[in-house]
């Protein structure tokens, strides 16, 4: 359903501010969304003021030492700090990005922080990515061979081998750190996520469609035409737009389109 | 899902995201369609004007000769040719041409661009 206002208990008021220690020399403010579950309060933004002169280039290097020095409550993902695990998601200055890949210098003003926009929080800046899991789940992200193949002589125990030209095909698609940035930017899926698969999970069926390895390309095609699971993508682009990785997950379902007109 | 999940926020989205190019784009696309409806429907109704009689055809004439509607025309003229040129922006992308990100904005300026010369193309020769 769309509904462009939050409801009442997601109201973001503006909360406390910290100041960073004298002398500062190069002062930058982080506003960051904040949410206890224990607190049973509405979300408030809070402005951290830290000293960049003593801190790293990245928005997370900014969100540790925030973590560390000054409110050790602030909650984030991170885990590889370089653009690998695709932890470290959220909305900075309005676009979904990774922190780790985003310089606090790219940003003029202060640097506004959300978790990744239209979703639950679980605590601060983290959102609860549990129906994106369970939709990635669902278009069987593994490779799957049907009993034909692998009762041939030919394929029996031995690897199903790629040319590098098959394997060409699988390019700006493996790449996918699933950090849901092009999903959650999305505003179709902002309103029809219950039953849009989204960016991310179209981008993975793309991935696996085209893998020369797989033996039901066409049952994947067949599961994913569905007039909500697929055809929600109006082609807004904001996925393309946000993906940190600089894939294009709207090309890939476009493909997947143009698959199914012309194969099923 | 247990209760103990229900009270939790919404993180703000609409409010919050950056108006990117893209997306205004696609909006645009949407209210004009809808626009475009609206107008379709006053289209007929101008033929029907015309089909019962000169007397009934005063009245629109009345009507068509104030500021107010030239300027709603206008507006729907503009509204046909970001229509017709994003239309068919959006048909190349069906084929998954012009997809990437610097072809999606180079396409949606000349889109701009052409709406704008047509309209007031049209308007100052027609």
């Amino acid at each position: 359903m769309v509904e462009f206002s939050l409801p009442a208990n997601s109201k973001v008021t503006t909360g406390i501010t910290y100041k960073a220690k004298e002398p500062r020399e190069s002062p930058k403010n982080l506003v960051i969304y904040r949410w206890n579950p224990e607190e049973k309060k509405n979300p408030r933004l809070d402005t951290y003021e830290i000293d960049q002169s003593k801190c790293g280039p990245m928005v997370l290097d900014g969100l540790m030492k925030i973590k560390n020095e000054i409110d050790p409550s602030l909650t984030f993902r991170r885990s590889c700090r370089e653009g690998v695990c695709g932890s470290c998601a959220m909305n900075i200055d309005g676009v979904n990005t990774l922190a780790c890949l985003k310089s606090m210098s790219d940003v003029k003003k202060e640097i506004k922080i959300y978790p990744l926009p239209h979703m639950r929080v679980v605590k601060d800046l983290v959102p609860d990515l549990s129906k994106a899991y369970e939709q990635l789940a669902s278009i069987k992200p593994w490779l799957k061979r049907s009993n034909n193949d692998l009762t041939t002589d030919e394929n029996k125990n031995e690897e199903k081998k790629q040319t590098p030209k098959e394997r060409e095909k699988l390019d700006g698609k493996w790449e996918c750190v699933l950090c849901f940035c092009c999903t959650t930017s999305c505003p179709s899926y902002w309103w029809n996520g219950d039953e849009y698969l989204g960016p991310a999970v179209l981008l993975q069926a793309a991935r696996w469609v085209n893998d020369s390895r797989d033996s039901e390309r066409k049952e994947r095609l067949k599961a994913i035409n569905d007039s909500l699971k697929l055809y929600r993508c109006h082609s807004i682009m904001n996925c393309t737009r946000s993906c940190p990785k600089g894939l294009n997950p709207a090309k890939e379902i476009a493909g997947l389109k143009k698959a199914i007109v012309t194969e099923l | 899902m247990s209760n103990k999940f229900e009270n939790r926020p919404l993180s703000p989205h609409l409010s919050i995201h950056k108006k990117v190019l893209t997306a205004v784009f696609s909006i645009f696309h949407r209210i004009t369609g809808i626009g475009l409806s609206i107008g379709a429907i006053l289209i007929s109704i101008w033929f029907i004007l015309i089909s019962l009689g000169p007397s009934y055809f005063a009245y629109f004439q009345i009507i068509s000769s104030s500021i107010f509607f030239k300027l709603i025309l206008i507006l729907w003229s503009f509204g046909i040719f970001y229509h017709l040129f994003n239309g068919i922006r959006k048909l190349y992308w069906s084929f998954g041409i012009g997809m990437d990100l610097r072809s999606v904005y180079g396409s949606g300026y000349v889109v701009i661009f052409l709406t704008f010369l047509s309209t007031i193309t049209v308007w100052l020769f027609a």
